[in-house]
């Protein structure tokens, strides 16, 4: 127990004096969930449409009005002859014609949209809030109460945008990456140097190694994760929702998790290039698969099912669900039953391949 | 008085690359090494020499035959071998970020010793780089500085695997005073080497190996007088390097 202090110690000495490596395992999360903190602030632009007001009349200028109410849109009047170029210029996104003798007294009267359907994604989302003004302006006219109305009811309590869906995501990437790499990376490189082989003449017991190895990985692993975690809380100001000490839990299960696989990685590569490959082939279609960027929803089909196994995706899942849904053990306990199979198979994995003299020799 | 360090029959085998059987790296060697010995294992590159020590200090399995320090069967009881001996290795870098002083602490945690760092470092005349890191020190520092780390547990014997390998003629003296004091002292040391001039100077006794095999064994003198051409007319005529020569022949080993 002293050698593993002993040892422990040392690494949490060793690592915390690496400050390049710490740099680095926080500095490109930091720069990816600023920028999509900032992206994500400025909220949507408002639909940019123009309007011809061919009758300028007391209706047409209604019209006009409820339009602009719309938070949706960004009204430009003017003629038609100066506007539809900006149409084709794209500075417009469509271009309404009010014809002339739209009032009260006709019966029907039909508007002109002018646009470049092809280019215009919004249009199907604007057709129907144009319709629906100029129904309300009928309604109002013939004084006929409508028959149906929608209530919208908010029962989400949170706000969620991109930042609050990122944010969990990079917390399990970042896990995962400094976990391997903390255990892979350094045992082929103790190993290269021949610092394993000079320990092991030691009376250093293997289990001593791994077990401070992984209590000092750990302890930086949290530590890391806490600054991540504080500067989007209190910089971004991300909400969290669940249980911080949940949050903990799973970071700490995933932790040990990529630890295992890190160990099996480097006791399976013998040079610094092949635990590289090997570390990319693990990572990079967890990376693309598991929701960290993106929901898994949004994958092809046939993909879901295999996507939602690996263990970054219960990772990833386990820690937005903590964040954003405050969920609790009796909604999580599927996706950390899967998580705690990962790391009990790279555990048992792990004990097969790092053999002490193997690896050292 | 039993020896120290007794092996008898060491066999290392290690398989051909084609898969096609094994071929032994180690074939059948046989050590007695008495207390208190300086004793040199020589051979040219790839002779065994490292394997041998390795299989002595519970690094590499042993495949045939049996290996006993101070009474303890090496491949039964590694732990208790582990605390009787010190152990340099040729590859000789350590954990980057820390110094001197740090790594010592820690090799004495690791065996429950309170030897003092800064002790160690007199003993090996580094006391001025206690807070430097191993990669700023020279050879010569650094292959002292590994015999330190080897006496945080005060080893009854001292396994150096070719010591002075690189270094220049300054550091090369200073190691073997080095070693001279610490045997001076009572510790039995074990080392491999192909400098002739290092095995007459420090060993008491000496075995030549080749291809696995111990093929001459005794004192420096003993082998001069025995195996050093043209002997005769003037018996102490040659050095060691002619025997070495004479016995493992002239072809390069590379």
């Amino acid at each position: 127990m002293k050698q593993l202090m002993a040892m422990a110690l040392t690494f949490l000495r060793i690592f915390s004096r690496d400050r390049q490596a710490i740099f680095f395992s926080l500095f490109f999360p930091v720069i990816f969930i600023s920028v999509f903190g900032l992206i994500g602030s400025a909220g949507e632009d408002p639909i940019a449409i123009g309007v011809v007001d061919g009758a300028a009349t007391p209706l047409s200028q209604q019209f006009i009005a409820a339009l602009a109410t719309q938070p949706r849109f960004a009204l430009t009047q003017g003629s038609e002859d100066t506007l539809r170029p900006q149409v084709i210029d794209g500075s417009l996104a469509l271009l309404l014609v009010i014809p002339d003798g739209f009032d009260d007294e006709l019966a029907a009267s039909t508007l002109r949209v002018i646009a470049v359907t092809s280019q215009v994604r919004q249009l199907d989302l604007v057709l129907p809030v144009l319709e629906q003004a100029l129904v309300d302006i009928e309604r109002q006219l013939r004084d006929t109460p409508p028959l149906f109305t929608l209530q919208l009811e908010d029962v989400e309590a949170r706000p969620q945008n991109y930042l609050a869906f990122l944010v969990p995501g990079m917390l399990a990437f970042v896990v995962m990456q400094i976990s391997i790499a903390g255990s892979g990376y350094n045992i082929v490189e103790y190993r290269r140097k021949g610092i394993l082989k000079r320990l092991f003449v030691t009376p250093l017991a293997p289990r001593h190694f791994i077990g401070a190895l992984v209590v000092a990985r750990s302890l930086l692993c949290l530590l890391q994760l806490s600054l991540l975690l504080g500067y989007a809380i209190w910089i971004l100001e991300v909400p969290l929702a669940g249980s911080l000490i949940l949050l903990y839990f799973v970071i700490l299960l995933g932790t040990a998790t990529f630890l295992s696989l890190g160990f099996c990685l480097g006791s399976l590569a013998k040079t610094q290039q092949t635990i590289m490959a090997l570390g990319n082939i693990v990572t990079f279609p967890q990376l693309l698969l598991s929701g960290v960027f993106y929901p898994i929803d949004i994958l092809p089909g046939f993909i879901q099912p295999l996507a939602r196994l690996l263990p970054l995706s219960f990772l990833a899942d386990t820690l937005r669900s903590i964040a954003v849904d405050a969920a609790t053990l009796t909604t999580l306990w599927p996706q950390l039953l899967g998580l705690t199979f990962w790391c009990a198979l790279f555990l048992f994995l792990a004990t097969r391949l790092f053999v002490w003299k193997d690896v050292a020799a | 008085m039993a020896p120290i360090v007794e092996a008898t029959a060491l066999c290392k085998r290690y398989p051909l690359p084609q898969g096609k059987g094994h071929f032994n790296a180690v074939d059948g060697v046989s050590l007695r090494i008495e207390t208190g010995e300086v004793f040199a294992l020589l051979g040219p590159n790839g002779a065994g020499k490292t394997t041998t020590l390795e299989m002595l200090e519970g690094l590499t399995d042993i495949d045939g035959g049996q290996a006993h320090i101070a009474g303890h069967d090496v491949a039964r009881e590694p732990y208790v071998i582990k605390r009787l001996i010190g152990v340099q290795l040729q590859a000789n870098d350590y954990f980057e970020h820390l110094n001197l002083q740090e790594l010592l602490r820690l090799f004495a945690s690791l065996y429950g010793s309170n030897a003092q760092p800064l002790a160690l470092l007199d003993q090996v005349n580094l006391r001025e780089k206690a807070k430097a890191r191993p990669a700023q020190l020279s050879g010569g520092q650094k292959q002292r500085f590994s015999i330190a780390c080897a006496l945080v547990n005060e080893p009854r014997v001292l396994f150096l695997d070719e010591p002075t390998t690189g270094l220049d003629p300054q550091a090369k003296r200073k190691l073997w005073t080095l070693v001279e004091t610490l045997n001076a002292g009572g510790m039995t040391i074990v080392l491999t080497t192909h400098n002739m001039e290092e095995a007459e100077h420090l060993c008491d006794r000496l075995a030549i190996m080749d291809h696995g095999r111990i093929i001459a064994e005794g004192s420096p003198q003993s082998l001069i007088e025995r195996f050093a051409p043209t002997p005769g007319k003037a018996p102490t005529q040659g050095n060691l390097e002619d025997v070495f020569l004479h016995l493992t022949g002239h072809d390069l080993r590379e």
